[in-house]
């Protein structure tokens, strides 16, 4: 035993100072190196977008913002995009926590339907729901015609509509969530003292979730005002700024002003993000003793019971009527206008071609996103080198900040010589791996501490170098994640619209935005049949995760996060 | 007075209690005892109204209260894991009950001050559930449950949560305070020498049935089967026939393949010819150094562990090929004792004696 040690000091004294050097800091150095990558493609367009909002023809100036604070067309914008936000969120987090408060608490035979219904939305690209809305209340909408109406679905109100039911599936995540972790006995112990099912809602269910719907309440906001497809399907001539910026840089070629709405539409998101991670990390009650168990369902008073099942009713059928009528619109030209069913749609070569180009860029996306991803995670878990929970908050941010940012962004700084990428795929896919790392980087946090470091140093401990234990060990224990942040990355790009509606070339249509379009000409029938091609991709996806994840235990900590 | 007539429960098809009698006195305090998962918390969940019963019933103070929900039921249980409300002190948790049930202001007061002086907190009613130790926790989730004075106490594992020493000062106060109000308890645990020592009648429950109920000196000295035999304690078990019974003096003879032994029979179900399977407590059976062969109820074997550990030594006899554990309270003469040396072992002359089918 000693002298095994003692050949091994001396072999690695023996070696060469390079060769340890490199070993010792080779975390460092690839921190480095990623972090590089990060400042590229992540912070550099971010700054591009800020600097074009500050910067007119002759250098620095306000011009800009005082245009955009001036003028009422603005202004206006600004506060529907915000009471947008505030009244989704609302809804949300009500129809959330009904949602979420039958399936933890009602009756057994509810649960899992309820659950389902929930969380189907998931699988489809937001701006399903706009095209749902269309095709029942638009001009020529089945209800509409049907009951001979003559209402404006485009406008606040169906902006409102979409979006919450495109938001229902976060809320009750994370509702639902918060609520499996609430210790039934606590709710028990108010029902054994006397407290009525009212009361004990009041006095002790939403006191201790209050830090969990906040969580939800802020994360639901940021996502709201930033969802580009519904606004910009349904918003009709109602402003809200996520559209407006896209009408700006297409329609009007105003980088300055586009890039003014853009920063605009940030500032609430960064401030919310800082409150999210560190306001509120920490802040919540823990129970000893409560391991997560199924709470036993209550006699639920009438007064409660009754508009719980309305709410949770009228939302559940909601959403499957929408899911039901973009099927049913997917066969027919226009659905409730021709009435002939057709498979026209399905054999689009338009369509089919946008697909091919969306798995493409989504592909290279996710192999790229769950490489960076892989290595992000491991140096953000194991190095110790300054600035470390930086690169971790950058690495995360992609998520949190609105799509059309960084569509923008990337428009301003790839599109110019010296780093000219436009016009091609790999803008598209680099785009994507950035604004949806934090999906690749989660998944291997989680495998990550799963693994005890030990084992990397006992293999170091043998004499192994960095590299050899980096590959042989670590590589092979990451795998799954590597597999899962692949599988989540492809899925949530190939559904996104907002940032890669920016980018796309006219000779290069990707799937959501050939949806988009579609939807904002009237192709209902294309439209229908392209996100329908797009679920089926996603729910493939999803099933390839599951049986991952059943496999590997990994994933099924993380939480898919809905995305615009 | 608590009553539980033939109680049946099912998880989907899975029968969990399996028909479930009991009487529980005014003021008396009832240990459900037996291995973990034998239906113990779905019982005591029954009786507080969280889970439907799915045939039987419940009747306290004549009254049926199957179909009653908890929040009208006199009961109260303390949940194994205490449940306080965390977002609240310790005087709110305590008062939690009162206010529901709109108790005035200054009654509330005067309530929970008298509730944290019964269970020693009076300087901890502004504290934070999370800024109590776990024995404090444990007092506020008993005077929370007090405090309405229900007629029947349900308690969960109360002390499980707790380190050896606490859990021994815990109980004693627990039953205290439970003989002093004179309430109705319903105790739940799986630690056999807790039921024992806090208890006025042991249920001893195994896969949803009761196998017996009794006081703690009939459960310990005079248990109804193996299984009771073996949980409330360690026992060496001797199979044997009964060869005669002295009708005047009970003077009965056992024999066994290690010899026959003279009893005292004090059960009156044991005839002659029977057999029966001894049950021999460790304490029970004193040893001696050295074996003079030939006494009443004397066996040799040879001395196998001795483990000293200050009020008592644990052995281990090795009689031929049986293992006996004895345990030796008071072990003066320890250093004489020397492993693999011939052990004198003595066989009371009371012990229990379980009838073979
Ligand atoms: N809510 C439930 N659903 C299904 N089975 C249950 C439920 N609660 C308890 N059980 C089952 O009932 C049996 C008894 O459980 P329990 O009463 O908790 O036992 P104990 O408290 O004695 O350890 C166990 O087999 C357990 O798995
Ligand atoms: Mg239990």
């Amino acid at each position: 035993m000693a002298t095994a040690e003692l050949s091994l000091k001396l072999q690695s004294s023996s070696g060469s100072r390079v060769k340890d050097f490199l070993n010792a800091n080779m975390v460092n150095i690839l921190a480095a190196f990623l972090f590089l990558l990060l400042a590229f493609f992540l912070l550099y367009p971010i700054f591009a977008v800020l600097i074009k909002s500050f910067r007119g023809p002759s250098g620095f100036t306000l011009e800009f913002y005082q245009n955009f604070f001036s003028k009422n067309y603005y202004y206006q914008s600004l506060l529907n995009t915000l009471l947008l936000g505030v009244i989704n969120t609302v809804v949300c987090l009500v129809i959330g926590f009904c949602l979420a408060y039958m399936t933890t608490r009602g009756p057994w035979i509810l649960r899992k339907p309820l659950k389902i219904i929930s969380l189907v939305p998931l699988i489809a690209p937001p701006y399903l729901f706009a095209l749902s809305l269309i095709i029942l209340f638009g001009r020529n909408g089945i209800i509409t015609r049907a009951l001979d109406l003559h209402w404006e679905l485009y406008g606040f109100g169906g902006v409102v509509i979409s979006q919450t039911l495109a938001f229902i599936p976060l809320a009750y995540m994370m509702i639902e969530s918060t609520l499996m972790s609430l210790n039934p006995n606590l709710e028990e112990s108010a029902y054994d003292m006397g407290a009525s099912e009212a009361t004990i809602l009041r006095t002790i269910t939403i006191p201790l979730l209050a830090p969990g719907l906040l969580k939800a309440a802020l994360l639901i906001f940021v996502m709201t005002i930033a969802e580009f497809g519904n606004a910009a399907i349904l918003g009709g001539r109602t402003p809200f700024l996520a559209p407006d910026t896209y009408t700006m840089i297409t329609g009007e070629s105003d980088f300055n002003m586009g890039s003014v709405l853009s920063v605009v539409l940030i500032a609430p998101c960064i401030l919310i993000f800082f409150i999210h991670n560190y306001l509120l990390e920490g802040k919540k009650f823990t129970t000893i003793g409560g391991k997560p168990v199924a709470s036993e369902p209550r006699k639920i008073t009438p007064l409660i019971k009754i508009p719980f099942v309305i709410i949770t009713t009228a939302a559940a059928g909601a959403i499957f009527i929408c899911f039901a009528v973009v099927v049913a619109a997917s066969f027919y030209k226009i659905l409730g206008v021709t009435d002939r069913f057709v498979l026209s749609n399905y054999l689009d070569f338009t369509s089919n071609q946008a697909i091919y180009n969306s798995i493409r860029v989504s592909f290279v996306a996710a192999v790229i996103g769950a490489v960076i991803g892989v290595l992000l995670s491991y140096v953000i878990v194991r190095g110790k080198f300054f600035g470390r929970s930086f690169i971790e908050m950058v690495s995360l941010s992609g998520f949190a900040l609105p799509g059309t940012v960084l569509g923008i962004g990337y428009l301003l700084a790839f599109s110019a010589p010296p780093f000219r990428l436009t016009g091609g795929i790999m803008i598209l896919a680099l785009n994507c791996v950035f604004r949806f790392l934090a999906v690749g980087v989660e998944a291997g946090i989680s495998k990550l501490h799963q693994i005890h470091i030990e084992i990397e140093e006992a293999s170091a401990d043998l004499g192994a170098s960095f590299m050899t234990t980096f590959f042989r060990i670590v590589l092979p224990i990451m795998f799954p994640a590597f597999i899962a942040g692949f599988i989540y990355t492809f899925m949530t790009a190939i559904v996104s619209l907002s940032a890669v509606v920016f980018l796309v070339s006219p000779g290069f249509q990707l799937a959501a935005v050939k949806i988009f379009d579609a939807a904002v000409y009237g192709e209902i029938g294309i439209a229908s049949a392209t996100t329908i091609k797009l679920i089926l991709i996603v729910m493939l996806c999803m099933a390839a995760l599951n049986f991952i994840s059943k496999k590997t235990k990994i994933g099924s900590s993380m939480s898919q996060k809905g995305v615009s | 007075m608590l009553i539980l007539k033939n109680i049946h429960k099912f998880y989907g098809t899975n029968e969990v209690l399996k028909g479930v009698s009991l009487e529980v006195k005014q003021g008396e305090l009832v240990t459900f005892v037996g291995p973990s998962g034998c239906g113990k918390t779905t019982l005591l969940r029954l009786i507080g109204g969280f889970t439907d019963i799915s045939s039987g019933d419940i009747i306290l103070d004549g009254q049926r209260i199957n179909d009653l929900p908890p929040n009208l039921r006199d009961t109260r249980i303390c949940f194994q894991n205490y449940a306080l409300f965390p977002h609240m002190t310790v005087a709110e948790n305590v008062g939690y009950g009162l206010k529901i049930n709109k108790w005035p202001k200054h009654k509330i007061a005067a309530r929970v001050h008298e509730l944290l002086d019964m269970v020693e907190l009076q300087a901890f009613g502004d504290r934070m559930i999370d800024k109590l130790s776990g024995g404090q926790q444990q007092r506020v989730a008993f005077a929370r449950a007090l405090s309405l004075e229900p007629k029947v106490l349900l308690l969960d594992e109360p002390l499980s949560n707790l380190d050896a020493n606490l859990r021994l000062v815990m109980r004693e106060e627990i039953r205290k305070l439970q003989e002093r109000l004179h309430i109705t308890t319903v105790f739940v645990t799986h630690d056999q020498f807790e039921a024992m020592a806090i208890s006025d009648r042991l249920v001893v429950m195994k896969d949803g049935l009761i196998e017996q109920v009794g006081s703690p000196i009939e459960i310990y000295e005079r248990p109804a089967n193996e299984f009771i035999a073996a949980f409330v304690g360690y026992v060496n078990f001797m199979d044997g026939r009964i060869e005669s019974i002295d009708p005047v003096t009970r003077n009965t003879a056992v024999s066994t393949p290690y010899g026959t032994f003279e009893i005292t029979l004090e059960q009156d179900d044991i005839r002659t010819g029977d057999d029966v399977l001894m049950v021999i407590r460790p304490e029970s059976v004193s040893l001696s150094i050295d074996c003079k062969q030939g006494g009443k109820n004397i066996l040799c074997g040879s001395l196998k562990t001795y483990m000293y550990a200050g009020s008592l030594a644990k052995c281990t006899v090795m009689i031929g090929e049986k293992k006996m554990i004895i345990d030796q309270y008071n072990p003066r003469d320890a250093q004489h004792f020397k492993l693999a040396d011939k052990v004198e072992v003595e066989i009371p002359r009371s012990v229990h004696l379980l009838k073979k089918k």
